[in-house]
């Protein structure tokens, strides 16, 4: 099962998708697939919030900022339920981590790839994704070459996915669902 | 209190003065001024521009409103949706979505209803 959760910055996405996979992993080993990197105090700010948020609900967190599917060597076997936070930090770690900015493409494939490794091995996989789209800016090349591979990547999820959920103001919309 | 949300220049003003009885209402601008206002029909526009001069001069919106809130129950709130973006460059930029962001989620769980609104078209939420 994979499921898309969606929205803007504060939206209370992160909130909503913790409280859904806790939901849905009864009997499942829980992990968190952190992919933000810290570089300073308002990252760790925002890191102790999240794992706030987590505290008590039996997640094991792994830091995976880039090469996502790595993350599977951390795991044990059985039954997995892993919620990935957040891909639009995913995505620009894997656009920008290099001496060289990586093209929208590339980006999409490599990423892609790794998701669906990933969702082989994985019971339930759900994937916070972030609406960055909407504030009409026409920034520099490479940051639209960022929107366009993170576009991308949440079409090709949302392709994919059982359920995708945007959160609004905290309410959660269902776009799509092949669910009962 | 119901609470109106969507992007900039959506129309929620016209959309609220159209779909909800709100004739003689009176209409405040981004700004409250605590001391006189209180009535029965208040609808707040550009709830955000409050939220963002009040962390502009320092002061701490979530309790402006909620004391607002304690005057005028009844009170219809329109508000910009502004996480849908790159997150900013400038610190007090990301505060200001931040914070604006999660009085936003308070303010819909207390709402006895949320619509969202784009193109002039509301959608009910809650």
């Amino acid at each position: 099962m994979m499921t898309l959760i969606i929205g803007g910055s504060g939206s209370g996405k992160s909130e909503y998708a913790e409280s859904y996979i806790a939901s849905h992993s009864m009997g499942k080993d829980k992990y968190y697939l952190a992919t933000m990197q810290v570089f300073d105090k308002e990252g760790r700010r925002k890191i102790e919030r999240h794992r706030r948020l987590r505290q008590g609900k039996g997640f094991l967190t792994i830091e995976q900022p880039v090469s996502i599917a790595e993350a599977l060597t951390q795991m044990k076997q059985g039954e997995k339920a892993v919620l990935l936070e957040c891909m639009s930090n995913l995505v620009a770690n894997e656009m920008f981590c290099g001496e060289k900015t990586k093209k929208a493409d590339e980006v999409v494939e490599k990423v892609m790839h790794e998701i669906n490794l990933l969702h082989r091995d994985v019971t339930e996989l759900v994937i916070v994704s972030n609406n960055v789209f909407e504030d009409g800016i026409c920034y520099d090349a490479s940051t639209m070459e960022y929107l366009a591979a993170l576009g991308r990547i949440n079409e090709r999820l949302a392709g994919q996915a059982d359920e995708v959920i945007e959160v609004v103001v905290g309410i959660p919309l269902v776009c799509s669902t092949r669910k009962e | 209190m119901k609470l109106v949300i969507g992007g900039y220049a959506q129309g929620k003003l016209d959309y609220v003065k159209e779909n909800y009885d709100m004739q003689d209402s009176v209409i405040l601008d981004g700004k409250i001024e605590m001391t006189h206002v209180s009535c029965k029909k208040m609808i707040v526009n550009h709830l955000h521009s409050w939220v963002r001069s009040s962390l502009e001069q320092g002061k701490c919106p979530e309790e402006e409103i909620e004391e607002f809130l304690g005057q005028n129950p009844d009170c219809i709130l329109i508000s910009d949706e502004v996480g849908n973006g790159i997150v900013p460059m400038e610190p007090f930029e990301r505060e200001y979505r931040e914070r604006l962001g999660r009085i936003l989620i308070r303010l819909a769980k207390r709402a006895e209803s949320v619509e969202r609104v784009i193109c002039g078209i509301g959608q009910r939420i809650k």
